[in-house]
């Protein structure tokens, strides 16, 4: 149920994902539901009279797959920790002192001669089943046509509610708007064809962009080929952004392992969350 | 206390523990007018709850306001896009609810603003009415408080259907505190009549709320040894809590001893001799005072306890 009021609110952005009307206003809610309503209980019934519930399941079924999802593999082998996208970023954006859309954590582990340390690239994952999208009361923070998912600086009030409900701690209250603010991989630069900045500015060719459900695109083929992992798989977030060779462990690790283990975020936040 | 500034701070704690307040309030004042024949022994207990319930909950709602982004930029008025939309967020549906609890919890004090208010008089019906959308009223907006923090995985320490179960019991416990605090504080020696009827009413707001710390107590012990017994993240979460975490002095101390154990001892000597020999219900003033007072104390310390604890954990693992 929960997805088809999400499926439907999403008809009312314009062709290219962009929201054309400001907002819907409560009326146009109340009418867009009864037709709801009504083309539910219209589905029901066809499928009753062909004696096959295949319509309704099939709109049921948990996250609809979309025509496009965009996404981001991250191969962290070819990541050397140069915090190129990080500034990027902020440039791109005028990112607020303190606060980051996307940083590169470091993983320290191990004792000499067996220490190690890994990078692992951090954003928002534009994942498909987006807490954040749930809970926010207003619904500025929503999923795009293009799986892209973007908070309307017009209509948030800054609850904060979002960020609480992220597993990633991708989001963070931008002081100046006062508003949640967050990675939109940036939706003014593949808009106008370009990459994300922190993929064009990548040194080491570690970030690919691209429709993860577009068959031939090189992301759907890397991913394909690849041993690919997300983070925090178990909340069910279904992310969209995937790691090659990620590492990632984290400080509780040491009551298993044993062995030191030190995770820098490089955030005014010092502990991961 | 943990270095980094929490996303949800203190307005919302106190927000967390006045709603919560206000909505026993209402939910205990109708059901005792409800619950009460035309002899009006307990109709000051409905009285006071009643104008007590839309108080706290109107001071919280302006603290959450306070709490926004964008009121702290200048966007005073940001807020009232929470009224263009309607979706399924806790907090969406909560913004409606506590709508509807101000506006109909002072539809229902006004009804005991006549100062002649009594059963039975002409205001008779539509306060009872009123009473019976309170009830439900008031325990929605209890639980409300708690399902807004459960909603998340990635809060293990408040992701527990149990946690809007013990706000609202503590809620309820609060309310009643919070009408016998009022009532102590504004009573005045009259004719035995209303000493009898005083004293009824104490009883029944003392044996009630007994009975609802003693359930709080049951459902806070059930939320410490699942969380603890389970492995993982909520696990983590809940050692904050615990002997040597962080949080752990502050909620043994607080919430546990000042706000639970003290005020069911104090009450369950006060009850008892009543309950069993039938003599009569009495209570030094000063008692009156201090119990409730630590029963508010410790659900504000709830409150603060949890919501902290939540903020200062997160989900084990990458
Ligand atoms: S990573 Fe966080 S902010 Fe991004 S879509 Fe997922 S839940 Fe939302
Ligand atoms: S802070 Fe803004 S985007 Fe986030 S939940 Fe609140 S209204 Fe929605």
């Amino acid at each position: 149920m929960f997805e088809l009021c999400l499926y439907f609110e999403l008809e009312i952005m314009g062709p290219n994902g962009f929201r054309t009307e400001k907002m819907m206003s409560a009326r146009t809610m109340k009418r867009k539901r009864g037709r709801r309503k009504f083309m539910e209980r219209l589905g029901v019934a066809t499928a009753a009279a062909a004696g096959a519930a295949a319509l309704p399941a099939a709109a049921r079924a948990a996250a609809p797959k979309r025509a496009v999802q965009y996404g981001m593999l991250i191969d962290a082998r070819r990541c050397v920790g140069c915090h190129a996208c990080t500034v990027a970023c902020k440039s791109e954006f005028d990112v607020p002192l303190g606060v980051n859309r996307s940083w590169v954590e470091y993983t320290e582990k191990g004792d000499h001669p067996f220490a190690q340390r890994t990078f692992l690239p951090r954003l928002c994952n534009h994942c498909s089943e987006p807490p954040c999208v749930r809970v926010c009361p207003t619904g500025a923070t929503y999923k795009r046509r293009d799986g892209i998912v973007v908070i309307d600086k017009n209509m948030c009030i800054g609850c904060k509610y979002c960020l609480q409900a992220c597993p990633y701690d991708a989001r963070f209250l931008n002081p100046i708007t006062g508003t949640a603010d967050k990675c939109d991989f940036c939706v003014h630069r593949i808009s106008q064809g370009l990459v994300p900045a922190c993929v064009n500015t990548c040194v080491g060719r570690a970030r690919i962009f691209g429709d993860v459900n577009a068959s031939g695109s090189e992301i759907s083929k890397l991913i394909a080929h690849n041993a690919v992992t997300v983070l925090r798989k178990e909340m069910g977030t279904q992310p969209n952004v995937f790691y090659i060779g990620a590492d990632d462990s984290d400080e509780h690790d040491i009551h298993y392992t044993g062995q030191y283990i030190h995770v820098n975020t490089h955030r005014s936040k010092k502990e991961r969350r | 206390m943990h270095g980094e500034e929490l996303t949800w701070s203190l307005p919302v704690i106190s927000y967390l523990f006045l709603a919560g307040m206000g909505a026993g309030a209402l939910a205990t004042s109708a059901s005792v007018l409800l619950r009460s024949g035309p002899s009006g022994t307990y109709f000051n207990i409905a009285r006071y709850g009643a104008f007590i319930a839309p108080i706290p909950v109107s001071i919280g709602c302006f603290l959450l306001i306070f709490e926004l982004g964008t009121f702290h930029v200048g966007l005073w008025f940001r807020w009232i896009n929470l009224y263009r939309v309607i979706n399924l967020s806790p907090m969406s549906i909560g913004t409606w609810l506590l709508t509807f609890f101000i506006g109909i919890s002072i539809l229902y004090a006004a009804t005991f603003l006549p100062r002649n208010a009594a059963p039975g008089d002409k205001w008779d019906r539509p306060r009872r009415l009123l009473a019976w959308v309170c009830v439900p009223l008031g325990i929605g907006v209890a639980v409300y408080t708690g399902v807004l923090l459960g909603a998340m995985p990635s809060r293990p320490f408040w992701n527990s259907p149990i946690l809007a179960m013990l706000f609202l019991l503590s809620s309820l416990s609060t309310g009643i505190a919070g009408i016998m605090l009022a009532w102590a504080i504004l009573h005045r020696k009259g004719d035995p009549e209303a000493e009898h009827r005083y004293r009824e009413s104490g009883y029944l707001l003392t044996a009630t709320d007994i009975l609802l710390i003693a359930l709080e107590s049951l459902v806070l012990l059930l939320f410490i040894m699942y969380a603890h017994l389970t492995i993982g993240s909520v696990k983590h979460a809940i050692s904050v809590i615990l002997a040597g975490g962080p949080l752990a002095s502050t909620f043994w101390l607080w919430v546990v001893l000042l706000g639970l154990l003290i005020p069911a001892v104090i009450e369950l000597f006060l009850i008892l001799p009543r309950l069993l020999y039938q003599k009569t219900f009495e209570v030094h003033r000063s008692l009156e005072v201090f119990m409730p007072v630590a029963v508010l104390i410790g659900g504000f310390m709830l409150r603060y306890v949890v919501v902290t604890a939540g903020q200062i954990t997160y989900p084990i693992g990458l």
